[in-house]
């Protein structure tokens, strides 16, 4: 990854440096809302005092982005975020050094210069792990894959619009359910600026189907995939 | 399997699950073998609204410098999780080590509300810990509680071990030494309550026997064991020499007050009748500006907060507040800090200081005039006129302000309807000076936004003998108000009339109400400050059951030689001074504030006689 050239932009004559963050968030800070970790990143940034690019204009704030927010709960292990760089300062230390300046939970993997754009995004594999205090794992395992069987696994997904029902089958490009202390499902489904689907949409459908409620463990996004199914870098 | 374990689940079935999880930057975890004293601080409200709590992070810094202390934050469920917890038998527990409160030496509850006291036997409950000091044996956590309410401490007396009165930061260490001498020779909580009233500003209430007359009104307090007959506030002397934190807790979720906050000064010049907060935190002291710099910039490079605020009862009475705007605002300016100025004052907001702060980014303009009229503003030593306000208005107006926030009460001490309607006549001048100005922004509609709340009479001011307004009247005259608004240039607001009698009758209350709060929290009424769970039926009820009513406590006129039930404890401010504010205020006649003319109020023997500023 080393070799990947730095991504520059011009803004009002001044070069800018293009960054992508990649970062693991698990454990307690895996309850950290969208909007509230965004507010967590910018004051990681402040305290580690790197030259931050700020927006320009009347109230410069600090220029952050992500191409794909996680949701509320889940564990991610390779999100990223993208920001600016004033000056060209080796990225394995601007990673150290926001690295330290992080809460429990949030650990900077790399930072390097974006690859993909954020519409690149198709896909995302997830895990997830789950129990029922009414059944055995094995028969929670069992009732799963016939639910995943089905030809058609239709819900109701909440939209913009309005409730709206979809199919869920053919958006699952991978499965598997695991059996040991808990029932463990290992899923593909799409991502990305165009169809969304959290993978709880599929398993509170299943939920709703046994009739049972499902307590889950953890939600973890392993990867965020392009088309081609390679990892977005 | 681990309470962390056993909370997964739960917390993604709540809303905003960060607030139950601790871990948050710069929170405080030791190991629990290694310290001697565990404290529980909890703010008997929900996460965002505790943690916004100054008080609190004073205190939880002081305590977690001491290497044999370990201090932990607790706040209320909310009524979701609270469910959960209780179907999951999981006790509520302290952030930091997710340990129950059981587990804890010491749990103490800030006191900022009366409306908050049915939460704090909800969390000892939920805590496993029994609400009734009476029940509660030799190795329960020792229960305390401080903060502006334990200025009567009476309603509470029943539940609470021991108050810390006044200012914490000595008192609480004090307490601390003295808790763990005990503990080392064997604990008698007993016996350590009678050592611990020793201690100036600590008041034990199971020491008090308190004795009424057929109608409820006390007829003697009387100490055993040695306690003292009053308890004096505590203070500190030196503003620029105590504690102070170098850090706050960087919540994952956003609370009320997220950001860095400076307390200015403690104590106010002004004298306002109605405010409890003008008399209780008596005398004025200030930091220094190059004390505040420090400390402002140590919180800021610590947390990566992006703005701070200047926190006092009103900013610009600081004796150097134009050195100390100059310094904030050229070092947030550099550092791309928003800098916050809560609490300027209409009087002195000069065109200079219009000027500085005019640097800072605009948020709305907003002015307590309290009183629509004069007479009335005199009445409660508002001493704010209508030429200021108006002259305020116009340099504000000029500047390119088009929106202006008032706040108003209703029920004031001799209110009459012509005050009431006072308030929109004062609104309209508003918006006809803006329209009188030719500099005014074209195109843009001024907006007068009046927010009327409702008067509740408080201890230690110069109305605490005043009655309150009954429910009906405050309605009565909100409808009026609402009639005499002809313009859609003024909006009008107010807040819940049925929360504020509840706090009238709490305000001033006595020991005898603790029944009633009791009640009230059996019939499952808990955060009582939050329009919906509140429920005043109930109340009615739990104040019945306990064989009390609320024009008791509410709606009487006291006697000047009534013993009032907050009457051996003292703040300072002499019961003597008050009762001459009162009869000065029933004449529409001022008090100049302490600036100008010391008003001879008592609090100046708190640090050692003399003059307070100067």
């Amino acid at each position: 990854m080393a070799d990947l050239q730095p991504k520059i932009t011009v803004i009002e004559g001044v070069p800018v440096y293009d960054v992508r963050a990649f970062y693991h968030k698990f454990g307690r800070a895996k309850y950290i809302s969208h909007l509230d970790l965004y507010r967590t990143i910018q004051r990681a940034f402040q305290r580690a005092k790197l030259p931050i690019w700020y927006t320009q204009g009347f109230n410069p704030h600090i220029y952050l982005t992500f191409a794909l927010p996680i949701a509320l709960g889940y564990e991610g292990i390779n999100e990223s975020f993208d920001f600016r760089l004033t000056t060209d300062i080796p990225l394995n230390e601007a990673a150290k050094r926001l690295n330290d300046a992080m809460p429990e939970g949030i650990v900077i993997r790399a930072i390097q210069p974006p690859v993909h754009k954020a519409n690149d995004i198709e896909r995302a594999d997830y895990e997830l792990t789950m129990s029922c205090k009414a059944l055995p794992m094995e028969q929670l395992a069992e009732k799963l894959n016939e639910f995943l069987a089905q030809d058609s696994i239709e819900t109701e997904k909440r939209t913009k619009k309005g409730p709206k029902m979809v199919d869920l089958k053919p958006m699952i490009f991978a499965k598997r359910v695991f059996c040991g202390d808990m029932v463990k499902l290992k899923v593909t489904l799409p991502a990305g600026t165009q169809v969304n689907i959290n993978p709880t949409l599929l398993t509170d459908a299943f939920a709703k189907w046994a009739a049972i409620d499902l307590d889950y463990h953890n939600i973890c996004r392993l990867k965020v995939l392009c088309a081609d199914g390679t990892e977005f870098i | 399997m681990t309470l962390k374990e056993k909370l997964e689940p739960l917390l993604l079935k709540v809303q905003k699950p960060a607030r139950y999880i601790g871990g948050e930057l710069n929170s405080v975890t030791k190991d629990k073998n290694k310290v001697k004293t565990r404290i529980a601080l909890c703010f008997p409200d929900n996460y965002e609204i505790g943690m916004s709590h100054l008080g609190l992070k004073i205190l939880y810094s002081l305590i977690n410098e001491r290497e044999d202390c370990w201090a932990e934050r607790v706040y209320a469920p909310w009524i979701d999780f609270e469910a959960l917890m209780r179907e999951n038998n999981i006790p509520l527990y302290g952030l930091e080590s997710l340990d129950p409160l059981t587990e804890f030496d010491v749990v103490g509850f800030s006191l900022q509300y009366e409306l908050s006291y049915t939460n704090i036997l909800n969390m000892l409950d939920l805590g496993g810990i029994e609400p009734l000091a009476s029940e509660r044996g030799n190795d329960a956590p020792l229960i305390i509680a401080g903060g502006p309410c334990a200025m009567n401490p009476e309603p509470l007396a029943d539940f609470i071990d021991l108050f810390q009165i006044g200012e914490g930061e000595e008192v609480m260490l004090e307490m601390i030494d003295l808790l763990q001498q005990h503990k080392k020779k064997g604990w008698d909580k007993q016996a350590f309550l009678r050592e611990a009233a020793q201690i100036p500003g600590i008041y034990v209430p199971s020491l008090y026997d308190v004795t009424y007359d057929e109608t409820g009104i006390i007829t003697s307090v009387t100490p055993k064991g040695g306690a003292p007959e009053k308890v004096t506030k505590r203070i500190i002397k030196d503003m620029d020499k105590v504690f102070y934190p170098e850090t706050f807790i960087v919540p994952y979720t956003e609370t009320v007050h997220d950001r860095a906050v400076l307390e200015v000064m403690r104590g106010c010049i002004r004298g306002c009748r109605f405010c409890q907060a003008g008399f209780i935190y008596r005398p004025i002291r200030a930091k220094t500006p190059d004390t505040l710099c420090r400390q402002g910039k140590s919180l800021c490079d610590t947390t990566g907060y992006d703005e701070m605020s200047l926190s006092s009862l009103s900013t610009s009475d600081h004796p150097q507040v134009e050195e100390l705007l100059d310094k904030m605002i050229d070092y947030t300016e550099e550092e791309k800090i928003n800098l916050s100025l809560p609490s300027l004052r209409v009087d002195n907001f000069s065109e200079e200081l219009l000027q500085k702060v005019s640097r800072v980014r605009k948020s709305g303009l907003t002015f307590a005039p309290e009183a629509g009229t004069q007479r009335l503003r005199d009445v409660i030593n508002k001493n704010v006129s209508e030429k200021e306000v108006m002259e305020t208005c116009r340099i504000a107006f000029e500047g390119g302000y088009t929106s202006v926030k008032l706040y108003f009460m209703l029920g004031l001490p001799t209110e009459t309807i012509e005050d009431v309607t006072g308030i929109t006549a004062l609104g309209q001048r508003i918006v006809d000076i803006y329209y009188s100005l030719p500099s005014r922004k074209k195109g843009k509609a001024v907006n007068v936004s009046i927010s009327v709340s409702t008067f509740v009479p408080k201890c230690f001011t110069p109305f605490q003998w005043c009655a309150q307004d009954t429910y009906d009247e405050i309605v009565e005259k909100q409808k009026a108000l609402q009639h005499s608004v002809t313009t859609k240039k003024i909006s009008l607001s107010w807040h819940e009339v049925k929360t504020s009698v509840l706090e009238g009758v709490v305000a001033r209350g006595d020991r005898r109400l603790g029944k009633a709060i009791y009640n009230a929290w059996k019939m499952g009424c808990k955060f009582d400050s939050w329009d919906e769970c509140f429920d005043f039926e109930k109340w009615k009820q739990a104040i019945a059951d306990a064989g009390l009513t609320i024009e008791f406590y509410a709606n009487r006129v006291r006697e000047e030689n009534e013993i009032l039930p907050w009457d051996h404890i003292d703040v300072g401010v002499s019961k003597k001074f008050l009762w001459r504010e009162y009869q000065k205020a029933k004449n529409a006649q001022v008090t100049p504030n302490c600036k100008e003319h010391c008003a001879g109020c008592g609090a100046n023997k708190l640090i050692g006689g003399g003059e307070c500023i100067g």
